[in-house]
């Protein structure tokens, strides 16, 4: 079920708001918003949610083990089984058939003529998300960061809290915890209207905007080899701003949604698009998941603590799984290294760097990202090949189809993402004339949405 | 002063999103809601779309109606959003008490033969007296019941239950199956349940079940915005993301024709024969007396691949799938007419005059087309000799 669908809009959101209001007391909150996660989940594909309850269980006695036992050793194991069961989980279902498909190239190279079969898999919608937002509870456990929790209903709920399931943010425990000990007297009014505020700011950007640049780019992408370079660069640039609004959209609407239930989610997009160099760009960008990489591999591996050969290094391999972490995609790798180098090279030159005016630095880093995004964008390495050499050499061809509309798009979109304050930086007091301005909006939204099947999120794939 | 800051607050509380918002949303539900007790003649372009909303379990359509379109188009310039390549025409289109296509005055007559199948049967896209039973009762003097639906898969229990209730000079149920119609598969035991359960339910029952269906399922609202949507993704506002749906193609004479691009990709695949369906259908038929003799009706675009520019090519072992049929149906003893050579044939000729056996806009046959289906099953085979006069078999002949 998505946010931007009738059917959360008109039922799932209303009774499970209406039910969990009407409750009192932490258990029952805690078992409604755990029962609403697997309805939500199910609606995917409810034969998963035993796949989500097995990983929720396996980490929740973890935790008590790590409460119950303080020798190292049996800590360590406390950590190191359902870390690996988690990744393994992980890994069986989002590149099993990735490591079988290259396998299969590899082997004829050493010899042998046996050909693994590549497996029926579904990838579990959410999967990447959910699993990492239980590998930080067991760690963030283990560190001491946080003290696991004996309730198990409490953890379900956390894991399955349906606003950050399936495309994130990924919230750590130690983020919403407070939120979930004063679950019994969270106040309904207090957050409700910056609540709706976040949610139809959302849905304005996702609807309106990316899924408007969407309409167009899209089909123009699927025949990519007939673009110009005018339409390329339109195209990538229409992805760049897409892929924001679209994710940024997500993330606002769930934002909105742990308002309207009395929890503060994390803010996860802060106007990356603003960032002057790649680094600054990654800590604004899909901030939940950086922090993660950056908390839980990058540091592990020593950071920038090292020579700079070792912080290469260390950059390198968290780019690379950044990377890989959108999906089981040889592509995707590359996006990571490519990104990795960035990171590298800005290192290097930072003193450089900073003497630029800040209009170059954006303007340079922006640039600099969409180059990326044209490989993150393609379907294969031929497509990422074909689209990089129209975008630089001088091709003509027929205009693309919505040109106009893109446009125009685009320059509401550059001037949200670009200049505009972000949803954490505004205050979320609207005056009249602003509400009925939403209002209306919204309503175009729903009038759209009535008419047209939702589109899915970007993110949903990853 | 405290009534005045108490109305500015009230003011202040009613202005905020959280309050503003959810009413947005219940006023759009209630005018949802609302909408769906009116009727949605008025968005249909045709009489498909208008009379299966409130459809009864058992039924085709909803019964005792009657549509009136005099700008009906047709079903791939509506699917591919091609207003341009519209083709306006009248359509009159009349249900009986029993929910199928049949003037109501046939209820108290003496029906021939059930002719059993799916949209081509119903006559999609043609008026009332247009229809291939019409054409086949006009042509053979007799009453051929028009037993045609959506589903396209013919459930004997369906055709008992419609049989009960009609007066039969002779047993016999004609299955029209249509090339592009999915592969049939006998139904589940469930689906016979459900056939069975809706032909013993009161009339009042089945009626309010299909009022209740439609209700639910049926939103004007979508409609309305389904339509803005297409008025914007015009092709040149915004790209036609309903064109992929449907194959424009040139004819030799410079005429553009519609094609389903699923129906095109069926045809150049090899489909295998599922004979269970057919074997299944006249044994259960026969149990309850009654004979069964298929007709065969190419898909548009198996008749007219031939006078396409730039036409695919096509590979071994496709595109002869209702041949396969036909002569595994013989093999079976079925009786069977495959009406592809005849409107391959008679698309040629017509095509020279810039006339044609298919609307150009639309998957089905035209007046004409179905005029020259009635005329071929009235001349290869002695339908009205054995139909309407004795109660023997009918056995089929090659065209």
């Amino acid at each position: 079920m998505l946010f931007n669908s009738l059917a959360f809009l008109y039922a799932f959101l209303p009774i499970t708001y209406l039910v969990f209001w009407r409750l009192t007391g932490k258990m029952p909150r805690y078992v409604w918003l755990a029962i609403s996660g697997y309805v939500f989940y199910s609606f995917w594909n409810y034969k998963f949610c035993a796949l989500m309850l097995f990983s929720t269980t396996v980490s929740y006695l973890a935790g008590r083990g790590l409460l119950r036992w303080q020798e190292p050793g049996r800590r360590r194991l406390c950590v190191i089984v359902p870390v690996v069961m988690d990744l393994a989980l992980l890994g069986f279902f989002k590149y099993g058939n990735f490591a079988v498909a290259n396998l299969n190239e590899i082997l004829p190279w050493l010899g042998s003529r046996a050909t693994l079969p590549i497996l029926n898999l579904v990838l579990p919608i959410g999967i990447s998300f959910y699993t990492f937002h239980t590998i930080t509870y067991i760690i963030d456990s283990y560190r001491g960061v946080i003290t696991p929790t004996r309730n198990f209903v409490k953890f379900a709920a956390y894991v399955s809290l349906f606003s950050q399931l399936v495309a994130g943010p990924i919230v750590r425990f130690r983020q919403i915890e407070q939120d979930f000990e004063r679950i019994d007297r969270a106040d309904r009014t207090s957050d409700l209207h910056t609540g709706w505020s976040f949610f139809v700011i959302g849905m304005l950007e996702k609807v309106l905007i990316a899924d408007t640049i969407a309409a167009v780019i899209d089909p123009a992408l699927a025949r990519y080899a007939e673009l110009s370079t005018v339409s390329a660069w339109l195209c990538v640039l229409g992805f760049a701003y897409q892929v924001y609004f679209d994710f940024a959209g997500y993330s606002d609407m769930a934002v909105g949604l742990g308002y309207m239930f009395g929890f503060r989610l994390p803010q996860n997009f802060d106007s990356p698009y603003k960032a002057t160099n790649i680094a600054d760009l990654w800590r604004r960008w899909h901030i939940s998941l950086s922090s993660f990489f950056r908390d839980y591999v990058y540091f592990p591996l020593g950071g920038s603590r090292g020579s700079r050969l070792l912080t290469a290094r260390n950059l390198m391999i968290t780019m690379v799984l950044v990377g890989l972490w959108h999906g089981a995609n040889w592509l995707y790798v590359v996006f990571g290294a490519y990104q990795g180098l960035l990171l590298i090279v800005h290192r290097l030159i930072r003193a450089r760097w900073e003497r630029l005016p800040q209009w170059a630095q954006r303007s340079a880093t922006f640039g600099l990202w969409l180059l990326g995004l044209a490989i993150f964008r393609a379907s294969g390495f031929r497509m990422a090949g074909a689209l990089l050499e129209t975008m630089f050499t001088w091709h003509a061809g027929a205009a693309m189809v919505g040109a106009s509309a893109l446009v125009v798009t685009l320059a509401l979109a550059a001037l949200l993402a670009h200049w505009a304050p972000n949803t954490f930086e505004i205050r979320h007091r609207w005056s009249p004339s602003w509400v009925a301005s939403f209002a209306v909006l919204f309503g175009i939204c729903l009038f759209v949405l009535y008419g047209a099947r939702p589109a899915p999120y970007i993110y949903f794939q990853f | 002063m405290g009534t005045s800051t108490g109305t500015e607050q009230g003011r202040r509380s009613v202005w905020q999103l959280g309050f503003v918002i959810p009413c947005l949303l219940a006023v759009m539900g209630l005018v949802d809601l609302g909408l769906r007790f009116m009727s949605i003649d008025p968005l249909t372009f045709r009489a498909w779309e208008a009379l299966l909303r409130n459809r009864p379990p058992g039924a085709a359509f909803e019964p005792n109606r009657q549509y009136e379109n005099a700008r009906s188009y047709g079903d791939l310039a509506a699917l591919g959003n091609l207003p341009a390549l519209r083709q306006y025409r009248a359509e009159r289109f009349t249900t009986d008490a029993l929910g199928f296509r049949n003037p109501p005055r046939v209820l108290n007559e003496e029906v021939s033969a059930i002719l059993a199948g799916d949209s081509f049967v119903v006559g999609s896209g043609v008026s009332d007296d247009e229809t291939l039973s019409s054409r086949l009762g006009a042509l053979m003097g007799c009453v051929v019941y028009n037993a045609g639906s959506d589903a396209g898969r013919v459930i004997p229990d369906e055709i008992l239950s419609v049989a009960r209730r009609l007066t039969l000079r002779r047993r016999l149920v004609i299955r029209l199956y249509t090339d592009g119609a999915a592969v049939p598969v006998p139904p589940t035991h469930g689906e016979i349940l459900a056939a069975r359960l809706a032909a013993r339910m009161p009339e009042a029952v089945r009626v309010a079940a299909g009022r209740l269906r439609g209700f639910l399922t049926v939103s004007p609202l979508q409609s309305l915005s389904g339509r803005a949507w297409k008025a914007v993704d015009n092709g040149s506002m915004l790209p036609n993301k309903y064109a992929a749906s449907v194959v424009k193609a040139t004819l030799v004479n410079g005429d553009p024709m519609l094609f389903q691009a699923t129906q095109v990709d069926n045809f150049h695949r090899r489909r295998e024969l599922s004979l269970g369906y057919w074997r299944w259908l006249r044994d259960d038929l026969k149990k309850s007396h009654f004979d069964l003799f298929v007709v065969l009706v190419p898909g548009k675009y198996e008749i007219y691949r031939p006078f396409l520019v730039n036409r695919q090519p096509l590979h071994p072992g496709t595109g002869d799938y209702l041949d396969r049929l036909e002569r595994a149906l013989r093999a079976m003893d079925i009786p069977v007419l495959n009406l592809t050579p005849f409107l391959s044939a008679q698309a040629a000729r017509f095509l020279e005059r810039g006339e044609y056996l298919y609307w150009l806009d639309d998957n089905h046959w035209n007046v004409r087309g179905t005029a020259l289906a009635a005329a071929a099953i009235r001349e290869h085979w002695p339908l009205a000799e054995t139909v309407c006069t004795t109660t023997h078999s009918p056995a089929a002949q090659t065209p």
